[in-house]
């Protein structure tokens, strides 16, 4: 896609000077992206004794898989995963099912009040989750349920984002197709699924990217609700590999956090070649 | 309210049944069924420290084996002291406490301040437990009104980390400097021989404890952070001190990072102030032998690292409890198995006497020096550990003082600040 862009616009005005700095911009960002995702990798494939060491070394030698096998082993990590997977999950469905459900009605069903709901919704989005985890943790507690999935995922499911972004999607979708669907005698949930849904797909698959992502990546209210590995994610689990009064054995922790991320950059080169197809599709329609 | 119908009484009734179920929706916290009634499991929130929670299984299952009839829960209280103590302000609101907590230096005096933990004085009276085999400035540390809020579990010191292949290629003899005086005659043969890429002398930064290891270089010229609750930085002998720490970084003597242990053990420092709970990680990376060494100054060593403290809002019953588990974690045995695991200080005087531990030291002559230290250690000052927000904010004007700002205008305003935090936020409570 990005390069499509870019050889037909650079034929027309490209100057050797410009493309040279396209060229080393396009470097420097690679680098700065790269260069610590690399240092995680090699990091945790090292021995102990060659982390820290001058002149540094830039690739493992001996290389070894010890780390891999004590994060595995040191820590009970399938279980870690397995909960990391479930939370992801039903989080991410609930956020998803909510926020599809509530931009539509919030966009395209007339009801009264239907900028005061959207507006609360919005106000929502400005309150920053650390405020309200005192008062979500004492309702939790209360209610018997830390310790549990719904405890860690129920206050979580609230989606302000997903709710505003898919509903600016909606509005931008051209009003004659919606209508005309309508006098095709297209019922309300009829007209979501195959008029606006499918019209829809590169926002959806954006907005379930980053729900996903942050969902698994979640760590202040999962740590406060889960007391051991029987609910807690493996970004808490992760943890329990680092020493806190320094002298950090940094393998364990790399090989950890590349485990960690797997999974998601597996899901993400999935994800995108969806997102670019969407993004595809939607031009050649309009 | 004498013509108060009976419609009207339950109307108004009605209202404040909703009022108290949306209160309690709101979670208002304040919930008296969840922290009363004995029996269950003792909960222990920990943060292992020091990557010890088979450690830590492994003395709890002694403590049962010992205590038919108890059994203990472990729980990951989180990556570090703070954690504990957010997840414990987090229960304190909500309910569901736990019955132990591990309590750092720093955390555990705004909890005692508050009433939140218990004062273990009475619950160990009762209980027919003797605190005299602590070691008596770690014990200490925990005392305020004259009560004891915690019981010491996981405490550190900071160590004097040298190079041996460096120092004796600097003519030095095999052993740490005695006072700082004597290591800024050193300095310039260090950095002769480390060459100008190297540094003599590492530290942690502002925003990592330089202001718990500053305090041995208060202390070691006389000067100090505070007295009781009076800031005392801008104490001619605190800024001398100051000035001796801007001098050395104006020298290029010293240098700050956020984890000396790691610049230490690639070999970039000649010598590093760390916590002894360092040691192991150390050994374990560096690839040359070193030494350790007491903190220069005699008598000049803070002591630092957690308690294990119980939460006031318990039963009795709870307490009793509670109190018989810490004292297990904690007895010569048990500090015995924990310290050896991870380099923590052992916190009973007997421990020095016990088998397992005096093999132990043979073997191990750098973790010796760091317990034969603990005799010289002194607890720390008030500004720093019980003051609110009180090791950031020294932290702060530590940073700035090396950066080459004036000493005694900033350790002036630091004194400012810490007194303001002190009158009203402490004294007060007092």
């Amino acid at each position: 896609m990005s390069t499509h862009l870019q050889v037909s616009q650079g034929d027309r005005h490209r100057t050797p000077l410009m493309s040279v700095a396209g060229y080393a911009a396009m470097i420097v960002v690679v680098l700065v992206i790269a260069v610590p995702l690399f240092w995680i990798l090699i990091t945790s494939f090292k021995e102990r004794q060659d982390i820290y060491v001058r002149p540094a070394q830039y690739w493992p030698s001996p290389a070894t898989t010890d780390n891999y096998r004590d994060t595995v082993t040191s820590i009970p990590f399938p279980a870690y995963f397995r909960n990391s997977l479930i939370i992801t999950a039903l989080l991410a469905a609930a956020k998803i099912t909510l926020g599809v459900l509530s931009a539509y009605a919030l966009s395209l069903l007339r009801f009264p009040g239907r900028n005061l709901v959207f507006l609360v919704v919005i106000a929502a989005l400005m309150v920053p989750n650390q405020i309200t985890v005192i008062s979500n943790y004492a309702l939790i507690a209360q209610l018997g349920w830390r310790n549990t999935f719904q405890g860690i995922v129920i206050p979580l499911a609230g989606v302000a984002f997903g709710t505003f972004l898919m509903r600016n999607q909606f509005l931008s979708l051209p009003g004659e197709i919606i209508e005309a669907a309508r006098l095709d005698g297209a019922g309300p949930m009829k007209l979501l699924w195959r008029v606006v849904m499918p019209m829809s797909w590169p926002t959806l698959v954006a907005f379930s990217l980053i729900t996903v992502v942050n969902e698994w990546n979640e760590y202040l209210w999962p740590f406060l609700m889960s007391d051991n590995e029987k609910t807690a994610p493996l970004q808490v689990g992760l943890t329990l590999l680092q020493n806190n009064e320094g002298g950090n054995n940094w393998g364990p922790v790399m090989a950890g956090t590349v485990l960690t991320v797997l999974p998601i950059l597996i899901l993400f080169l999935f994800l995108q070649r969806q997102m670019i197809k969407g993004l595809t599709a939607g031009a050649v329609k309009s | 309210m004498n013509d108060l119908t009976r419609r009207g009484f339950l109307g108004l009734a009605g209202a404040a049944g909703v009022a108290a179920g949306l209160a309690a929706c709101a979670g208002s916290g304040s919930s008296p069924t969840s922290s009363a009634g004995g029996g269950g499991p003792i909960q222990f929130w920990s943060n292992h420290p020091g990557t010890s929670k088979d450690t830590e299984t492994k003395i709890i299952e002694a403590f049962q084996k010992a205590n038919p009839g108890f059994t203990v829960s472990l729980i990951d209280g989180g990556k570090n002291y703070e954690e504990v103590a957010q997840k414990f302000n987090a229960a304190l609101a909500g309910g569901q406490l736990p019955d132990v907590i591990v309590a750092s230096d720093v955390t555990w005096f705004n909890f005692a301040l508050n009433k939140q933990l218990a004062p273990l004085d009475d619950l160990l009276a009762a209980a027919g437990l003797k605190t005299d085999d602590y070691v008596d400035a770690l014990y200490n540390d925990y005392t305020f009104n004259g009560k004891h809020y915690a019981l010491p579990f996981a405490r550190s010191t900071p160590l004097f980390y040298y190079n041996k292949a460096i120092w004796s290629a600097a003519g030095l003899p095999d052993r740490g400097p005695a006072t700082w005086a004597e290591f800024k005659e050193w300095a310039p043969k260090l950095a002769a021989v480390v060459g100008a890429d190297k540094v003599p002398l590492q530290m942690a930064d502002g925003s990592n404890y330089l202001d718990w290891y500053f305090q041995n270089m208060a202390w070691s010229m006389g000067g100090q952070l505070s007295k009781e609750w009076t800031a005392t930085a801008s104490d001619p002998k605190t800024v001398a001190a100051g000035t001796f720490l801007q001098e050395l970084a104006k020298n290029k003597w010293v240098k700050f990072s956020k984890s000396p242990d790691a610049e230490f053990s690639a070999g970039i420092a000649a010598c590093a102030l760390q916590s002894t709970g360092t040691l192991g990680g150390i050994t374990k990376n560096a690839k040359f032998d070193f030494g350790t060494a007491f903190l220069p100054g005699d008598g000049a060593c803070p002591t630092g690292g957690a308690g294990v403290a119980i939460p006031a809002g318990l039963s009795d019953e709870r307490k009793k409890n509670a109190v018989k588990f810490i004292e297990y974690l904690t007895n010569v045995e048990s500090t015995v198995t924990f310290t050896q695991a991870t380099g923590y200080m052992p916190v009973r005087k007997s421990a020095l006497n016990n088998d397992a531990e005096k093999a132990f030291l043979e073997k191990n002559p750098r973790a010796k020096v760091a317990v034969q230290q603990l005799a010289k250690t002194r607890s720390q000052d008030n500004a720093r550990v019980l003051v609110p927000g009180g090791g950031a904010r020294i932290g702060k004007a530590l940073d700035q003082i090396v950066q080459g700002q004036d000493v005694a205008t900033v350790f002036a305003a630091l004194d400012k600040e810490t007194q303001a935090a002190i009158d009203s936020q402490i004294k007060p409570k007092l």
